[in-house]
């Protein structure tokens, strides 16, 4: 009677967990011993591929056919290259500038103390314009850079910034003119969001870069990076409109009323009452979005816009370091995960945030 | 009676094509505590909705503080800045803290500045006796302290008028008193109030008037000492039989 009352006696060290959970009987010994030595092989040869048996750089006479491993003197060489494209030689500071700029100013909209209708729009002004004049010159002495040559890095990060800068005021707008009390203006949206996410985004680029040149009179075309720019934001406000109205339709009706009874007007309803709760309800389908996004802005190397994975492709595209496409495109995911990792944990740290102040 | 507050005249209004009120005249005056009972989908919520106008009534008129309701917006707004509107789910604004909860509204409807709202908000939240939530988010809060919270927010616009919809019935039994006896507070403070509620002992102390809805209309009105002794409508009679034998 006794020994059944007492409490079982759980081995909570490291130990006693393993046994519980990776030993506890024959077969899970088995499988454990299985996947362990694969899992252990694979880090091996990746660790010995990168770090151990890797070239970090080139002596005299040596080429890249003497590393065992990764020979990471490719990315000494074309690294340039990679993150500046076509970008001129001795203006690549410039880029790099322009670059942390918007970085920057991303970085910075991430921080709550910016998220006003004052502070937000004047940040990102500020930041624009800083990676336009830095990058395109023509100003305070730098000499002129034209878009048609700007590239790599830079030309990522700042499409899809403009992208999501863009875009998401855009998408604010067609999810609260999606539930209009307007019939027209609710139907004319809704066919509109249905036309644009029903296509391609690369046709819907392809028109903006291509088309719209022959069809639409010379002044009114503007900069053809910039009518990417503007189709691809479109492209995006049409699916991020149906993830803020999602987020709306969570809210229960009540909300809006009880605003409506204090007296609150319409745009006070909806900027202080229902987008706060519909961005926090749709957070983390708006991260997915943004990640999507930043993966996505790759495909305008097709209508000849030199971003990273198309300067990546130009470094190995020489014979003498056509071999080395493994380091490069492992550079270039390197990259990629830098920033997309970043974009996760700093969605992560927004669910914390809002679960922490109860909404 | 002194000057009506509130004037429904010949009030209708369907849904689809379902009337729910028909034809409904009623005359609060200032300082007036009207109390409305009846039936489940009787139009009681729907009536005292359009007086504020979150439904639009579709017959009749509703003149509320010399104001007729009309889809003229201006006209809409002033009198939401003078009709507050207690809800039976609260309708709290999960994403603010009771203090913001309340001192938000001032703000954007009257332009109080951030300083003044504040302090207005902690003074009526001191007079619903929740004073020490203010920095807590409304789902940390029971719903007894939620409604309260809720009547404070309506306070702080200084309505001269407050609407109740069964401010009591999503609550446990053991916080309706402390609700209650905030109503009862600002009764007595001479506020005009119209109260949807089956509260019969609230409705016997406070009202002035009670008014009993059946099937879009009203079926009887009569000071609580008549309604409650001496019911006219048979519908009445079933209605309170019902209601006191719980
Ligand atoms: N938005 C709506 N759309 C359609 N019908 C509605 C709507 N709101 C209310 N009704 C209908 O109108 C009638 C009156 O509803 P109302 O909410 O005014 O009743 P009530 O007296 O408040 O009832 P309860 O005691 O259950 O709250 C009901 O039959 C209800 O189904
Ligand atoms: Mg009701």
């Amino acid at each position: 009677m006794e020994a059944a009352l007492r409490p079982p006696v759980v081995d909570t060290t490291a130990f006693g967990w393993a046994r519980r959970r990776l030993f506890a009987t024959p077969v899970d010994t088995i499988v454990t011993l299985c996947f362990g030595a694969v899992v252990v092989w694979v880090a091996l040869r990746i660790v010995d591929w990168t770090l151990i048996s890797a070239l970090w750089s080139l002596e005299d006479g040596q080429t890249c056919r003497d590393a065992a491993g990764a020979c990471w003197a490719v990315i000494e060489a074309r690294g340039r290259l990679i993150l500046f494209g076509l970008y001129p030689y001795e203006e690549h500071w410039r880029s790099t500038l322009a670059c942390l700029a918007i970085v920057a100013t991303m970085a910075l909209s991430c921080v709550p103390w910016f998220w006003s209708l004052k502070r937000l729009p004047a940040l990102w002004i500020g930041g624009f314009v800083t990676f336009v004049v830095l990058m395109h010159g023509g100003v305070f002495g730098l000499s002129v850079v034209t878009t048609e040559q700007w590239g790599g890095l830079s030309l990522t990060v700042f499409i899809f910034c403009s992208v999501a800068v863009i875009g998401m005021p855009m998408s604010i707008g067609l999810a609260l003119a999606r539930r209009s009390k307007l019939p027209v203006v609710r139907h004319v949206t809704s066919v509109f969001i249905d036309l644009f996410r029903s296509v391609p985004l690369l046709t819907i680029l392809f028109t903006a870069a291509v088309v719209i040149p022959l069809t639409v009179p010379d002044w009114a075309q503007g900069d053809k990076l910039g009518r990417v720019i503007f189709a691809f934001a479109i492209f995006f406000a049409c699916y991020q409109a149906e993830i803020i109205r999602s987020g709306m339709q969570a809210i229960p009706p009540g909300q809006e009323e009880a605003a409506a009874a204090l007296g609150m007007k319409y745009w006070s309803r909806v900027f202080d009452i229902l987008l706060p709760q519909a961005f926090r309800n749709s957070l983390p389908a708006t991260i997915n979005q943004f990640v999507i996004t930043f993966k996505e802005t790759s495909i305008v190397t097709i209508i000849g816009f030199f971003e990273i994975m198309a300067s990546a492709n130009a470094a190995v595209g020489t014979g003498e370091w056509g071999a080395q496409y493994v380091e490069v495109y492992f550079f270039v995911g390197a990259v990629y995960f830098l920033f997309v990792f970043g974009l996760s944990r700093y969605g992560a740290y927004l669910e914390k945030r809002a679960r922490l102040t109860h909404a | 009676m002194p000057d009506p507050v509130i004037q429904l005249i010949g009030v209708t209004k369907s849904f689809g094509p379902i009337q729910v009120l028909r034809g409904i005249d009623l005359k609060v005056g200032l300082g007036e505590k009207v109390v409305i009972c009846g039936q489940s989908g009787s139009g009681k919520s729907t009536t005292i909705r359009c007086i504020n106008r979150l439904e639009a009534h579709d017959g009749g008129r509703i003149i509320v503080d010399g104001v007729e309701l009309t889809d003229d917006l201006d006209a809409l707004d002033e009198i939401r800045r003078e009709v507050g509107m207690v809800f039976q789910r609260f309708n709290l604004f999960p994403h603010l803290t009771v203090r913001e909860n309340c001192a938000l509204p001032q703000i954007r409807v009257r332009g109080t500045s951030r300083a003044d709202a504040e302090a207005n908000a902690m003074a009526q939240l001191d007079r619903m006796r929740i004073a020490d939530q203010a920095a807590k988010h409304p789902d940390e809060l029971s719903g007894g302290q939620q409604q309260r919270v809720a009547i404070a927010r309506a306070l702080c616009m200084e309505p001269k008028i407050m609407l109740f919809d069964e401010p009591t019935s999503a609550l446990d039994p053991e916080m309706i008193g402390e609700v209650l006896d905030c109503m009862v507070g600002l009764a007595r403070g001479g506020m005009t109030m119209v109260c949807v509620t089956h509260e019969m002992g609230f409705a016997r102390s406070v009202a002035d008037r009670v008014v009993f809805m059946g099937d879009g209309m009203i079926l009887e009105a009569a000071t609580p000492d008549d309604f409650f002794e001496r019911p006219q409508a048979q519908e009445t009679k079933d209605f309170l039989s019902k209601i006191m034998a719980h």
